[in-house]
C-alpha cells in the first residue's frame, strides 16, 4: 500500500490545533490521557520524520483497548460529560496515528472542530471564545493545507487563508446567531459533574461561612431595572435553616418533599403574604452551585421560569441541582408581611432546641427576658448586649466546643456573623420566640456601568428571621450589631483593621480595591463580560423572541426563516461580488510593474524609453549617456531579463525589486 | 516524496490522490453534446461562470453532518457559543464555495505543444495556465487520465506549464477528447470543474516491433555493394598496418620518410541509402508491417544512414534528420487512415 503522505503544512497546523483544543480540557482529565496525546502527537512527528512507523495493527488494538479500559476505571462509567469527552479525545489522538488516506486525516480535522465545541460546555466567557476562535482557525489552516499542492510549504501562508475564509464567515454567522430560531432542548443530557460545590451550604457549623468568604468567586449578578436598593438591603435568601442539634443549625428534614408550592391555587404559606410596596424587578444570572435553591430579595413574587418555585418559606428553588449558569426573573416587594397567623406546627418547629444545650445561654436568656418585659425589648437587649459587650467581629474565631453558644457567649465572644445569627436564634427560640437562620448573602458590588450587582462568595452572610405578633416573619441581622460597616459597606471594610481579607488569596485582584484606576479597569471588564453574558451567551430563545418582536414585531418562525435567508445570502451575495470583482481590474505582474517603475524614473534623468526599445538596448543607451549610472542600471536590466526570459520559475522578483529601490534612492537623492 | 521545488508541478502519479468522482455521466452522448454547444472545443478557454461546474464533495457533506450533531449539542445543552460555532462552519462552508469557485474562474487554458509517441506510449500534451489579473490560483488539477492527474499552482509569475500524458493505443491521430480540470481549493468541502476541450491531438507512430537485424540483403535496389567496407575507388587515408594487410597497399614512399609501416586505406563510396519497405513482409497483415518498419526507422535514425520509405501508394526519397524520421514515421502512423 501506498502511504498517503500528508502534506507538511497541514500536518504541521494539524498538531497545533489539536493541542490546542485538547489544552483546555488537561485541568478535568486524568494525567495519562494527557501523557498519551503527547506521546501521540510526538509518534506522529517521528513518523513524518520517517525514524519511527505507524504502529502495527495489534499495538492500536491493546491502545483502544488501554484507553476503554483506563477511561471505565476513572469514571467509573461512560454516560456523563466527562467520561465522553475524555473517550472523544483519545480516539481523536489515535487517529493521529492511522493516518494513511485522506480521509483518515479528515475525520482528524473533523473530531478537532467537535473537540473546540465542547470546551464551550464549560466555560463560556470572551478570553476562552477567542482562545477557541484561534483554535478553530489552526483547525482550519490544517483543512486548507490538506487541499495545497506539496510544493506549497508556507504556513504562514496557509493561515492567511484561513483567517481570510473565517473572517467572511464572521458576518454570515452573525447573522444566523441572532436569526436563527432558536428551540428549546431536544432531550436532557449529561451536564458537567466533576465540579465542587460552592456558595452557601444546606448547613451552618461555625467556621462554614468564614471559609466560604476566602473566595472571590462570583457567586451571581443582579441587573436590576431600576436604581438597585441601598447595600444595607441587599439581603440575599438562599435558604432558610430551623433546625438546631446544639451545634449545628439544618434545614428541616421532613418537609423537604413536599414544601413545594405552585403560586397560590394552593392554601398556606405564600398566600400569606401582604405586599407594601417598594418593588424591584431584576434578573439574576447564577453562577452553577450544584445545590437547588436560588438566590432573592425578600419577598419575591414572581418568577418567570418554568422550572423554578417558591417555596413555602418564600424563597426560590430549582427542581434541579443547577448545574449550568442560570438565569431567572424575580420581582420583590422590599416592604411586606409574611404569615401574620403562625400555624402551631410552624411555631413548634421554630422554638425548637435541644433541651439540655448549652445551658448557661438558657439561664442568661431566662433572667434577660425575664428583666425586660416585652419580646421587642428582650430582642433589643440582646443586641445591645452583641454591641457593648466585648463582642469581636472577626474572621479568626476561636474554635468551640459541644456547647457552641456557650462556647461563643461566655468565653471566646469572638465571632464571625454564623456565630452571631446562631446565637442569636438559640436564645430568641430559648426565649420561645419563633426564629430561624437565613442564609445567603449580603451585599454585593454595584457596577454603574451595567446597573447590575456582582455578589461574590466574600458577601456570604446569615442572619436571622423573628416571628412577631402583627409584623410576621422579620429580619434581624445581629452582625449589624456590633459590626455595622459589615452590613454597610461590605466585609472588606469589616475586617480592616485585621487585614484577614482574601487571606489566603493574596493575588485576588478584589485585595486592592482602593487602587482606584484598576477598580476602574475590573468594573470596565466586568461590564464588557456582562453584556457578553446577557446578549450572547444568554442568547435564549426567550431572549431572541424578545430582542426580534423589538426589531420586527409579531414573527413566527416561517417569517424569521425567510428573513434570515435574506439577509443571509444578500450578504454572501455582497462577499462573492467584492471577491470576484478583483478579476477585472487587469494588473500587471510585479516584473512588469517593477520595470515600468524603473522606466518612469529614468524619464526624470531625461532619458524616456523608446517604444520598441528592448531592455539591453535601453540599459547600453543609459549606459552610454548616464556612465554614474552604470552600474545600477545593469543591476535593474539583469535582474528583469534573469526573471522574465531566462528563468522565470525560479529567479525571484526580489532581486529586481532591490534593484528598482536602489536606483529610486538614487534618484530621489539626486533631483533633490 | 518531495518533488523538486523548482517547478509549481507536482507530479502525483503514485497516488490517486486527486479524486474524481465515479460518475461517468459526462460520457453520455446527451451530455456531450450539451458540453460542446456549451463549450465549443477552442485552443485557448477561459473559464466563468458559464462552464464552470460546482457541487459539494463527499466530505462536505460529512462536514453537514457535523454540524449538525454540533447543533443538536447546542440546542440540548442551550449553550449559545457551541451555536455560535456550528453557525461559523455553516457559514465557512457556504463562503468556501466562492473561493473554490474563485479558483477556478478567470483562468485560461491554452494549448501548447503536443509530443507524438508511439501506440502504447504515453503522448505528451502541454497545456499552459495563465491568469490575468492580481488574482492567485492555487492547487489546479488537470488531465485526461483520471490516474494521472497533475497538480499545478500559479502565485507568482503569470503563467504556468503543465505536461500531461495520455495513453495511446493505436497508430493514427490521437484525439484525447475533454480534459478535465478541477480544483478542491481551499476547504476541499466542494469541488469546482470543468471539461474543456482544447482540440488537441497527436499523432500516434505504430508500435515498433523488432524486426531482427536490418535485412540490407533484402533490399531491392540497384545502387548494389552497399554494405562493402573497403573499396578502391578513392584514397581514404593512412593507418598502421596489420598483419594480412595486402603489400600493394603499404605507403611506401611514407614508409622511407618515416621508417613507419603505414596502409594505404581506400574506401569504396558506401552508399548508405536504405529503402524501407511495405514488400519486406510478405504474409503479414497491414499492423505488422507497418511496426516493423517503424521499428526499423526508429533503429536507422540513431544512424547517420539515410533512409527511405516506399508504401502502396506512397514514396519518400531516402533522407535523415529529425524531420525526415518524423516525415517517416507520420506517414506510417497515417497510412491508410481516413483524416476527418
Amino acid at each position: 500500500m501506498v502511504g498517503f503522505a500528508i502534506p507538511r503544512n497541514s500536518l504541521a497546523w494539524m498538531l497545533a490545533a489539536q493541542a490546542a483544543v485538547i489544552a483546555p480540557h488537561v485541568v478535568r482529565l486524568p494525567i495519562w490521557v494527557t501523557l498519551v496525546c503527547v506521546g501521540c502527537g510526538l509518534w506522529r512527528v517521528m513518523v513524518y520524520q520517517g525514524r519511527w512507523s505507524y504502529p502495527r495493527r495489534w499495538v492500536k488494538v491493546v491502545f483502544v483497548l488501554i484507553g476503554v479500559t483506563g477511561i471505565l476505571l476513572g469514571y467509573q462509567k461512560f454516560y456523563g460529560l466527562e467520561p465522553a469527552i475524555a473517550l472523544l479525545i483519545i480516539a481523536f489522538v489515535l487517529k493521529l496515528l492511522e493516518m494513511h488516506h485522506k480521509r483518515d486525516a479528515y475525520i482528524v480535522i473533523l473530531l478537532a472542530y467537535f473537540v473546540a465545541i465542547t470546551e464551550f460546555l464549560f466555560y463560556q466567557t470572551i478570553p476562552y471564545t477567542l482562545y477557541m476562535l484561534i483554535a478553530v482557525t489552526m483547525i482550519t489552516a490544517a483543512l486548507i493545507g490538506l487541499h495545497q499542492t506539496k510544493s506549497h510549504v508556507r504556513p504562514t501562508e496557509t493561515l492567511k487563508t484561513a483567517v481570510l475564509l473565517l473572517g467572511q464567515s464572521v458576518p454570515l454567522m452573525m447573522v444566523l446567531f441572532v436569526l436563527f430560531p432558536r428551540i428549546s432542548p431536544l432531550w436532557t443530557v449529561p451536564l458537567p459533574t466533576n465540579v465542587a460545590r460552592t456558595g452557601v451550604t444546606d448547613s451552618m457549623t461555625p467556621g462554614d461561612i468564614s471559609l466560604l468568604t476566602q473566595s472571590d468567586g462570583l457567586a451571581f449578578k443582579a441587573t436590576f431595572e431600576s436604581t438597585p436598593p441601598l447595600f444595607s438591603r441587599l439581603y440575599w435568601r438562599g435558604i432558610v435553616l430551623s433546625e438546631f442539634d446544639g451545634q449545628t443549625w439544618s434545614r428541616e428534614a421532613q418537609l423537604t418533599q413536599n414544601s413545594w408550592r405552585t403560586g397560590a391555587t394552593v392554601p398556606g404559606w405564600v398566600s400569606d403574604i401582604e405586599y407594601q410596596g417598594d418593588e424591584q424587578r431584576y434578573e439574576i444570572v447564577l453562577e452553577p452551585t450544584q445545590q437547588k435553591w436560588l438566590f432573592s430579595l425578600a419577598v419575591p413574587t414572581l418568577v418567570d421560569h418554568p422550572s423554578l418555585e417558591i417555596l413555602h418559606d418564600y424563597r426560590i428553588a430549582s427542581r434541579s441541582v443547577v448545574r449550568q449558569r442560570l438565569r431567572y426573573k424575580v420581582k420583590s416587594h422590599l416592604r411586606y408581611v409574611v404569615e401574620r397567623e403562625l400555624s402551631d406546627f410552624s411555631r413548634y418547629r421554630n422554638t425548637r432546641i435541644p433541651k439540655y444545650s448549652n445551658p448557661r445561654s438558657q439561664v442568661l436568656v431566662k433572667q434577660m427576658f425575664k428583666k425586660s418585659g416585652s419580646i421587642p425589648g428582650f430582642i433589643n437587649n440582646v443586641l445591645r448586649m452583641y454591641n457593648l459587650e466585648e463582642f469581636v467581629y472577626t474572621l479568626r474565631p476561636t474554635l468551640l466546643g459541644d456547647d457552641s453558644v456557650d462556647g461563643f457567649l461566655f468565653e471566646s465572644r469572638r465571632g464571625f456573623c454564623e456565630h452571631f445569627a446562631g446565637s442569636f436564634t438559640f436564645m430568641m427560640r430559648a426565649a420561645g420566640i419563633p426564629a430561624r437562620v437565613v442564609l445567603g448573602y449580603q451585599g454585593g458590588e454595584y457596577n454603574p456601568r451595567g446597573n447590575y450587582v456582582s455578589v461574590r462568595q466574600f458577601d456570604a452572610h446569615a442572619w436571622a428571621e423573628v416571628w412577631l405578633e402583627d409584623g410576621g416573619w422579620v429580619r434581624i441581622d445581629p452582625t449589624a450589631a456590633v459590626a455595622p460597616e459589615r452590613i454597610e459597606r461590605g466585609l472588606e471594610a469589616a475586617v480592616e483593621l485585621e487585614d484577614t481579607f482574601l487571606e489566603d488569596t493574596p493575588l485576588s485582584i478584589f485585595k486592592y480595591r482602593q487602587l482606584l484606576w484598576l477598580t476602574d479597569l475590573r468594573l470596565r471588564l466586568d461590564a464588557v463580560g456582562h453584556y457578553w453574558d446577557t446578549w450572547v451567551v444568554g442568547y435564549t430563545p426567550e431572549t431572541q423572541m424578545g430582542v426580534l418582536e423589538k426589531f420586527f414585531g409579531d414573527l413566527d418562525r416561517k417569517r424569521l426563516g425567510m428573513i434570515m435567508l435574506t439577509v443571509f445570502f444578500s450578504i454572501l451575495g455582497i462577499i462573492g461580488v467584492v471577491m470576484l470583482a478583483k478579476k477585472s481590474s487587469t494588473v500587471l505582474a510585479p516584473i512588469d510593474d517593477e520595470y515600468l517603475e524603473f522606466c518612469r524614473l529614468m524619464e526624470k534623468w531625461g532619458i524616456g524609453r523608446r517604444t520598441g526599445e528592448g531592455p539591453l538596448d535601453y540599459a547600453q543607451r543609459i549606459g552610454m549617456e548616464k556612465p554614474e549610472l552604470r552600474q545600477q542600471i545593469n543591476n535593474v536590466t539583469s535582474a528583469y531579463v534573469e526573471k522574465n526570459y531566462i528563468h522565470p520559475d525560479t529567479a525571484s522578483v526580489h532581486d529586481l525589486k532591490k534593484a528598482v529601490r536602489a536606483l529610486r534612492f538614487r534618484t530621489l537623492t539626486a533631483t533633490r | 516524496m518531495e518533488d523538486s521545488n523548482k517547478g509549481n508541478i507536482d507530479r502525483t502519479g503514485l497516488e490517486p490522490e486527486y479524486e474524481v468522482p465515479k460518475s461517468r455521466l459526462w460520457r453520455s452522448n446527451l451530455f456531450q453534446s450539451w458540453l460542446n454547444r456549451r463549450l465549443p472545443p477552442s485552443d485557448s478557454i477561459s473559464l466563468n461562470q458559464s462552464n464552470i461546474f460546482i457541487l459539494p464533495t463527499r466530505q462536505g457533506l460529512y462536514f453537514l453532518i457535523l454540524i449538525f450533531f454540533m447543533l443538536v449539542a447546542g440546542i440540548n445543552y442551550q449553550n449559545s457559543l457551541v451555536y455560535a460555532l456550528a453557525f461559523l462552519l455553516i457559514s465557512m462552508l457556504m463562503v468556501s464555495i466562492l473561493h473554490t469557485f474563485r479558483n477556478l474562474s478567470g483562468l485560461t487554458i491554452q494549448a501548447g505543444q503536443t509530443q507524438a509517441a508511439f501506440a502504447g506510449e504515453d503522448a505528451e500534451f502541454d497545456v499552459r495556465l495563465i491568469r490575468h489579473g492580481k488574482r492567485t490560483f492555487e492547487a489546479i488539477v488537470l488531465g485526461w487520465n483520471p490516474d494521472l492527474l497533475q497538480g499545478a499552482d500559479l502565485l507568482e509569475g503569470t503563467e504556468v506549464r503543465v505536461k500531461l500524458f495520455v495513453e495511446t493505443s493505436q497508430r493514427g491521430i490521437m484525439n484525447p477528447g475533454r480534459m478535465l480540470i478541477q480544483t478542491y481549493y481551499p476547504v476541499g468541502l466542494f469541488r469546482a470543474w470543468s471539461w474543456v476541450d482544447l482540440n488537441m491531438s497527436s499523432v500516434v507512430y505504430p508500435q515498433p516491433l523488432i524486426a531482427g537485424d536490418i535485412p540490407l540483403a533484402l533490399s531491392t535496389t540497384d545502387e548494389g555493394e552497399m554494405m562493402q567496407k573497403q573499396g578502391v575507388d578513392d584514397f581514404h587515408g593512412l593507418r598502421e598496418y596489420r598483419a594480412g594487410d595486402s603489400l600493394r597497399h603499404i605507403a611506401w614512399k611514407s614508409f622511407a620518410r618515416t621508417e613507419e609501416l603505414l596502409v594505404k586505406e581506400f574506401a569504396a563510396h558506401v552508399d548508405r541509402r536504405v529503402w524501407l519497405d511495405w514488400e519486406f513482409f510478405q504474409g503479414m497483415d497491414r499492423e505488422a508491417r507497418l511496426s516493423r518498419l517503424c521499428y526499423w526507422v526508429v533503429q536507422l535514425s540513431r544512424t547517420t544512414d539515410e533512409y527511405g520509405l516506399r508504401l502502396p501508394g506512397v514514396e519518400i526519397a531516402p533522407g535523415s534528420g529529425i524531420e525526415h524520421k518524423n516525415r517517416v514515421l507520420t506517414e506510417l502512423a497515417m497510412f491508410e487512415i481516413e483524416v476527418g
